[in-house]
């Protein structure tokens, strides 16, 4: 009975232990690329900016996304402060490599949608502390990941993956995710400069499962070098309630929704 | 008094054992605890508003001091080899410990806004150093259209580029500075490096100052010591008299030491004033015994020694009183540092004092006489001269009223042209290399110097307002087509002005303020989205009810910044009608507050230590008009010492203002001795002329020696290779030559013509 009792055990524990030696890096990064999303997002994103000396700002948008195999389209219209009212920003970022993401934005004041630089993906998102790469998705074939170890964050299980870019002048010199092992979720980002010192982190607040979708309600970057953050709050969650592709237009951008 | 000077002197060796054993303690304190302080933030009085302010401003905009590095090419900076060496200057300066990496400007840097076809793009100009003809073409004429880069950052000629590191006010030392002219160094070749900036003329002189005073000093004391010794003819006369200058020094930074205050820049000027004071007590009392060696040329050690005491600890203690309350007045200034230098100033006079009533007989009774020819006929025929100059002035007294009231005349006159200089550069040699770096940037540039103008509002969102932004262009172009010293300014407007351009194809029409409020604040959004958004926020605050003008000034002299804030001045009537109010910070106007807080300090503490001393001089010899007589020679003193100034054209700065402390240290001294002396001749039977030619004859004679001592010991000062030591060289000569010839002529004629001390007879 015994002996049956450690053969199972024997056997269970190296079945767990080549599942982990089995997981690598590399598919860890993938699977929290290819984690389910749904086809389409509405919600109010209040995203507040402060700076070293506790400022802060507070905008308030609705944000409209929508995903398919081959691009990711998003919308958003400004709906304070007053003076930027009615602003809207549209982007479509292309999951094809080599394929440039394309944005827009739409200033009311000046009654023109504008083009703005598509080079710009380490650009700062609206003055927060996001880069549109960090909001995007990164295609895992652009860095090479490699785990450092499992360890538990906030009650969650997790993996810790190292990514370092094959690009020699990205942004980053490597980041390190602490990513969730059963929801594949990254919950954390240490984010390192080019001199290889930490310049930034993001922590994961709230996620929430909608329709068996796990969606970030509330996140925090915080750039430690400078010691400004940004908080990204969604409220009013709506998934796919059938976007169409025609919302994702210049006219749109001027008209509103 | 007499009495307790005596019975100290009957232990005279136990004396000088305590003595030596004290100043072994001060010497050890001083060793193990002497700081000096060369952040000079640390000088001003944090608790001014106008200090206050700016460093809240400077926290706000983030404004520091910049290390401005020129790289120059002669045949122009679109290489890549010069664009590499300006990359990786700009990354090995972010580097440094010292430097902030975001707080270092260079063409590598900046964020180029252009208009494209799409819109807006914020960019950097480079990030790989571009190589081939077309892309280097294609970099320049991306600077030629920019002009929030050319001439700015890349001369308008194209040959020189700069690079700018801010740094805090308090890491500069001699190791960084040292560090910084390695690293521009090793960027030769092709090319030549010029490093200037405030923090390095600051800290250059912060260094240079009493390194070349430590190198200076050594040779001063050797020239006293040479001419006491001539003048005393004794080894022992002199050995004594210095000792009493040396121990009270060095008394003085043992206490600040124990007392755990640094040294300050000001600080080193302590034992300038010592030396200048500390050898009158020495001298007069030397002369005193001598002249009664003289008198009786058989009286041993002892007798001539109590002797000596017994008359003159009364005009010495009285000196040293007057001379200190001088300097304690100096505690009414709202700057530490002079509050300071007052105090221990005045401990130090009270410490000579001490030791010329008591370290100095016990040396003498300890090493016995010195060994003069006691003979008398000698001495008598000298005294010729003093009765041949006693009737001399008296004869020509009115000429001496006559001459005395032209120079005072010419130097009030003179005194009106004195004025203030803050200014460090002006302090170096004119072809010293950080002038000429200085000059060089200040030809191809706006200017190495800065004046920030803060802009505050009543409410968030002002400085969206186009009302407001229009004013702001308004004053600054104000200042840049009035004044020749104002080379650039940059401001909130300067980012509107381009935006609006840009997105209207590059037309220039549109290189101005937007039209309205929401298009202001939607440009500012789209910049925010566009780029790298951390460089607006050292013009305008997060709130945009702040903003912060900067102005790049050609000279950090207090006439270029004063003119341009009197220009600014000019514009706030209208600002303040728009909610705004205006303030100004950085160091260049912290500079000028400084300065100004230190002389009217100054001013102040001379008026009142003038009046202290009269009344003190009054209450000593019980008469009011002989406070006025003594108050004579330092009124002239201090008249043609500022006169002197402004005739010659060398400005207020706080290290000569402080020089007029020394008119009254001396001038008081020179006065009590000759009035206490001539006092003393006149309680005997002689008549007045004789009182007088006595009293020129051993007073006069000490005080003439006293002067010729600390003028040939100052002149020395005048070879230094440090200007302001040059300037202190003379002055203090000259204030000590003023003063001699003020109390032998003038005072002696007030006194003589008096007739006190006379009258009760």
């Amino acid at each position: 009975m015994k002996k049956r009792i450690i053969a199972v055990l024997i056997m269970l524990v190296s079945l767990v232990l080549s599942i982990q030696a089995e997981v690598s890096g590399e598919e860890v990064i993938w699977n929290v690329y290819e984690r389910e999303t749904p086809d389409d997002l509405k919600g109010n994103l209040t995203m507040t900016l402060e700076n070293s000396r506790g400022d802060q700002r507070v905008r308030k948008i609705t944000q409209y996304t929508k995903n398919t195999k081959n691009d990711e389209k998003e919308i958003m219209f400004f709906n304070s402060p007053a003076d930027v009212k009615d602003t809207s920003f549209m982007n479509w970022s292309f999951t094809q490599e080599g394929k440039e993401d394309s944005q827009w934005i739409y200033l009311p004041a000046l009654k023109k949608v504008k083009r703005i630089s598509s080079s710009g993906r380490s650009d700062y998102f609206m003055g927060s502390d996001f880069t549109y790469d960090d909001l995007g998705d990164r295609h895992p074939t652009e860095d090479t990941h490699l785990i450092l170890r499992s360890e538990d964050l906030k009650g969650e299980k997790c993996f810790v993956v190292e990514s370092i870019p094959r690009e020699e002048d990205y942004m980053y010199s490597r980041t390190i995710t602490w990513v969730s092992e059963d929801k594949w979720i990254g919950l954390k980002k240490e984010f390192y400069d080019e001199d290889g010192e930490l310049l930034k982190i993001l922590e994961i607040q709230d996620i929430h499962e909608f329709e068996g979708f796990w969606i970030i309600r509330s996140s925090r970057m915080q750039n430690i070098q400078k010691n400004h953050k940004t908080n990204m709050e969604l409220s009013n969650i709506e998934i796919n309630t059938g976007l169409q592709d025609r919302v994702f237009t210049e006219r749109i951008m001027m008209r509103g929704l | 008094m007499e009495k307790v000077l005596s019975k100290i002197l009957k232990r005279p060796v136990l004396t000088l054992i305590l003595i030596l054993g004290i100043t072994g303690v001060f010497f050890f304190a001083m060793k193990e605890n002497t700081r000096m302080e060369t952040d000079l933030d640390k000088y001003m009085p944090e608790s001014h508003p106008s200090f206050i302010y700016s460093n809240q401003a400077e926290e706000w905009f983030n404004i520091k001091d910049g290390i401005i590095i020129a790289v120059e090419n002669k045949s122009g900076i679109y290489n890549s080899e010069t664009l590499a060496k300006i990359k990786s200057l700009t990354k090995e300066l972010g580097a440094m410990e010292e430097v902030d990496k975001s707080d270092v400007t260079s063409l590598y840097t900046a964020d180029n806004i252009t208009g494209s076809e799409w819109g807006l793009e914020v960019e950097p100009f480079f990030t790989k150093v571009p190589e081939g003809e077309s892309k280097l073409e294609a970099l320049r004429s991306a600077v030629k259209e920019n002009d929030m880069v050319y001439k700015r950052l890349i001369s308008e000629d194209e040959t020189v580029a700069l690079i700018i590191a801010n740094i805090a006010d308090d890491v500069f030392s001699e190791a960084f500075y040292q560090d910084i002219q390695d690293l521009a160094a090793s960027y030769g070749g092709e090319e030549t490096i010029y490093v200037a900036g405030r923090p390095i003329v600051e800290g250059t002189m912060a260094t240079l100052g009493p390194a070349d005073m430590a190198k200076m000093v050594p040779v001063v004391i050797i020239v006293i010591i040479l001419v006491l010794y001539l003048l005393m003819n004794s080894v022992k006369a002199t050995l004594m008299t210095l000792a009493v200058v040396l121990f009270s020094v060095l008394w003085t930074f043992g206490l600040m030491a124990v007392a755990g205050i640094p040294i300050y820049a000001v600080s080193t000027m302590i034992p300038v004033m010592l030396i200048a004071i500390g050898v009158a007590d020495g001298i007069h009392l030397i002369n005193h015994l001598r002249q009664y060696l003289v008198r009786y040329p058989d009286a041993d050690s002892d007798s001539a020694i109590d002797d000596m005491t017994k008359h003159m600890w009364k005009p010495v203690v009285m000196t040293s009183l007057t001379t200190a309350i001088g300097f304690v007045s100096l505690l009414t200034s709202q700057v530490y540092p002079i509050k300071y230098f007052g105090l221990f100033t005045a401990f130090g006079v009270m410490m000579a004092m001490l030791f010329s009533l008591i370290l100095l007989p016990a040396g003498l009774k300890v090493m016995g006489l010195p060994k003069w020819k006691r003979d008398r006929k000698k001495v008598i025929e000298k005294t010729g001269f003093s009765i041949h100059y006693s009737a001399f002035i008296l004869k020509h007294k009115l000429a001496a009223l006559l001459i005395t009231a032209a120079i005072i005349f010419l130097s009030l006159w003179g005194m009106t042209n004195v004025w203030i200089d803050t200014s460090f550069l002006s302090q170096f040699e004119k072809d010293s290399g950080i002038v000429q770096a200085d000059r060089f940037i200040n030809d191809n540039f706006g200017g190495t110097s800065t004046l920030n103008v803060i802009l505050d509002a009543e409410e968030p969102d002002a400085f969206k307002n186009p009302e407001v932004l229009k004013a702001i262009v308004e004053l600054q172009d104000d200042l840049e087509i009035s004044l020749d010293k104002v080379g650039n300014s940059f401001s909130i407007a300067d980012y509107l002005n381009r935006m609006n351009m840009v997105m209207h194809a590059d037309d220039p029409a549109y290189d101005r303020i937007p039209e309205t409020n929401e298009m202001v604040a939607q440009y500012l959004l789209l910049y925010e989205m566009s780029g790298d958004p951390e460089n607006i926020w050292e013009v305008v605050d997060y709130y945009y009810q702040k903003a912060n003008l900067t102005f790049q000034l050609k000279d950090d002299s207090s006439q270029t910044i004063s003119t341009a804030i009197a220009l600014i001045e000019e514009h706030t009537s209208g600002l303040r009608e728009l909610g705004i109010s205006v303030k100004y910070a950085g160091s260049g106007y912290k500079a000028l507050v400084f300065s100004q807080l230190i002389l009217e300090g100054q001013i102040l503490s001379i008026l009142i230590s003038l009046l202290i001393v009269i009344a003190l001089l009054a209450l000593m010899f019980r008469n009011l008009l002989l406070g006025f007589i003594a108050a004579l020679p330092i009124v002239i003193t201090a008249i043609i010492s500022f006169g002197i100034m402004g005739i010659l054209n060398i400005p207020l700065s706080t290290t000569t203002a402080l020089l007029s402390s020394i008119a009254i240290g001396i001038g008081i001294d020179y006065a009590v001795h000759f009035i206490e002396m001539y006092r003393n001749n006149a309680l005997g039977e002689d008549t007045k002329i004789r009182v007088l030619e006595n009293t020129m004859q051993h007073s006069g004679k000490a005080i003439l020696y006293n002067a010729l001592v600390v003028i040939a010991g100052f002149l020395v000062l005048t070879f230094s290779l440090f200007p302001p030591n040059r300037a202190l060289g003379a002055l203090v000569s000259l204030n000590m030559f003023t003063s001699f010839i003020g109390t032998i002529s003038i005072m002696a004629i007030f006194l003589y013509q008096s007739n006190i001390f006379f009258k009760k007879k």
